[in-house]
């Protein structure tokens, strides 16, 4: 029987190109937009490697122009205030590579033989409770640390597998623009937001007058935005200056995503509506195609054909057609990660590829029973009646 | 052998009922060539549909190769029609996308035979129908003598016991009708077999063996 139906395939090559290069269209529209989605999915299900709810951020006013000693008394009192109040359960300054800040450092260095790329977070010891930062291995830095002779470093899982797979460093010395001790290691710290790359990072132990760009708050459940008044009075009396600016870190989370989540509703949107196309296109074809072929379904009905065998040829029919247009579909989706065009994991397109062609598939399934049944319906006396 | 006992065939719409035959009681005993004749309309092509199981009647009973049939959608039906009945239709109904032995292998293919069992009995067909060169060729490449004989072909190469032909000569000319009429009675008079033929020409009816004529849904003669 399957090779029955390709030749009958082969001889309408002409009208069954039209569906297979549709049906290859649709493929690829899907594979590119499954391949967004997958890649922006996986960003998703990593940790974001901080935590947001009830944590507030205060970009200060620039306290670059006091001298150090002046910066340090500042940041002292500020510090003493804010932990003075039962709303504030505990604090932290950063530099400017806080969460969310847009704001990147990064290094590189091939001391150790081979190129290491990474982010640099400049961190004081209260970092750990402010953001409640998830450490996997080792420990967080503590205050003696400032006095090690060694400076000594946390980095993310990343850091680890990207450079040292399947090694302990934990108390390993690394040769990157100096001697460093990594003493621990976190999850992960995408302070640039959810949809950002995950990167190498390293967490350095800084004094304060270094970290004095951002402060971050791990506030009291349920304190109400109305206290950023208060905070925001806090802050400028304590410092002097009035141009400082509080907003709430899971706020902050949800602007940062936003564009992405826009995009990833657009590619959502763009391929179901693909879908739908593809389905009402492909109903209507074959309904048109059944109608053209009724005297054949009578023919063959009355030549002995149940009503199984026309419900299967048809579906049969489509889904070869089907396979033409996928088995060109992914040899030209396969480029990709052959040839490496892009720098995403090649498993990445070859999920989409696997998702795009049972997407198809089943689409395609669903949309030739329906008319197959009703073709199977046609009584062969009625077909050949009406032909 | 076909046995039509009190066969009555209506056609009902919301607004009009018309009834295409009146209670038919025929019998076709095994290798008789019997011809129905009529003016267009008078249910001819729906007896012959019955008697092929292709049709149901509205009442009445139908036998045929001693078979009583009560469910015609059921496989053992599609089989029994696959088997024991060759039909054989006025405007051919080849498939234009098959080549002419790809039309006659149709019948066989709803059997459990093999690719080259199928190919040696469809080419056989064509050989007894003097078209054993024109295999490869499409319908649209065949003259209309041709094309019915590929139709010929396919109602004989599963070797049925009983053929029903509806109008075999009526888009032919008389040359190609006779030839035509030619093969069907060689199919009769060497194979024993049972041929039903509905026909307008009085000429091709007098070389069966018995002819019946129908007029508005009765038997008349």
């Amino acid at each position: 029987m399957i090779k029955h139906i390709l030749k009958l395939i082969w001889n309408k090559k002409g009208s069954n190109a039209l569906m297979i290069l549709e049906i290859l269209l649709s493929f690829l529209v899907l594979f590119a937009g499954l391949s967004y989605m997958l890649y922006n999915y996986d960003k998703l299900k990593e940790p974001l490697g901080f935590e947001t709810k009830n944590r507030w951020i205060v970009a200060l006013d620039d306290l670059h122009s006091l001298d150090s000693l002046e910066s340090v008394n500042t940041i002292n009192n500020l510090k003493r205030t804010l932990l003075d109040q039962e709303e504030i359960e505990a604090l932290s300054f950063t530099s400017y590579m806080a969460p969310f800040s847009n704001s990147m450092s990064s290094n590189s260095s091939d001391d150790m033989g081979f190129e290491i790329y990474a982010y640099q977070v400049y961190v004081e010891p209260d970092l750990k409770e402010a953001l409640n930062l998830n450490i996997t291995d080792g420990r967080w830095f503590q205050e003696d640390d400032y006095l090690s002779s060694v400076e000594k470093i946390i980095v993310n899982q990343k850091f680890i597998d990207e450079f040292f797979e399947g090694k302990s460093m934990i108390d390993s010395t690394i040769t990157f623009s100096g001697e460093l001790k990594i003493i621990g290691v976190i999850d992960s710290y995408k302070y640039l937001g959810q949809f950002e790359d995950m990167e190498p990072t390293i967490m350095y132990l800084k004094d304060i007058i270094e970290c004095k760009d951002f402060l971050v708050l791990k506030m009291k459940e349920g304190t109400p935005k109305s206290y950023e008044e208060k905070l925001s009075l806090i802050v400028s009396n304590t410092t002097n200056r009035s141009g400082s600016i509080i907003e709430q870190l899971d706020k902050k989370r949800i602007e940062n995503g936003r564009s992405q989540w826009l995009m990833l509703g657009s590619m959502i949107f763009v391929c179901t509506f693909l879908c739908i196309n593809v389905a009402l296109g492909l109903f209507g074809v074959l309904w048109f195609n059944i109608n053209k072929r009724k005297s054949e379904i009578g023919l063959r009905q009355a030549l002995g054909a149940h009503r199984s065998n026309i419900t299967k040829q048809f579906i049969i029919e489509i889904l070869i057609l089907s396979g033409f247009a996928l088995i060109i579909g992914i040899f030209f989706a396969i480029q990709i990660p052959l040839l490496k065009v892009t720098e995403f994991e090649s498993q990445l397109f070859y999920r989409a590829i696997g998702y795009a062609s049972v997407i198809i598939i089943v689409l395609v399934t669903i949309c030739a029973m329906f008319p197959s049944f009703q073709a199977a319906k046609i009584t062969p006396a009625q077909s050949l009646h009406e032909d | 052998m076909i046995k039509l006992d009190n066969v009555s065939k209506v056609y009902r719409t919301k607004t009009i009922e018309t009834t295409a035959l009146h209670n038919i009681n025929l019998h076709v005993p095994n290798g008789e060539f019997l011809s129905i004749m009529g003016p267009s309309g008078c249910g001819k092509s729906t007896l012959l549909n019955i008697m092929g199981l292709i049709d149901e009647p509205s009442s009445g009973q139908v036998q045929v190769d001693g078979q009583s049939v009560s469910n015609y959608l059921s496989k053992a039906t599609s089989r029994f029609r696959n088997e024991k009945l060759g039909f054989i239709f006025q405007s051919f109904h080849l498939i234009p996308d098959l080549s002419v032995i790809d039309n006659v292998e149709l019948p066989l293919l709803y059997r459990n035979i093999s690719g080259s069992q199928r190919r040696s009995m469809a080419a056989d067909a064509l050989d007894a129908v003097g078209l054993a060169n024109r295999k490869g060729h499409f319908p649209n490449q065949l003259s209309g003598g041709q094309k019915q004989r590929v139709a010929i072909a396919r109602a004989i190469v599963g070797k049925p016991n009983i053929i029903l032909a509806d109008e075999p000569t009526g888009n032919l000319d008389s040359v190609m009708g006779d030839e035509i009429m030619d093969i069907l009675t060689k199919l009769n008079q060497d194979n024993g077999t049972t041929i039903v033929m509905v026909t307008h020409d009085e000429r091709m009816a007098k070389k069966t063996h018995r002819l019946i004529r129908l007029y508005d849904g009765t038997q008349v003669a």
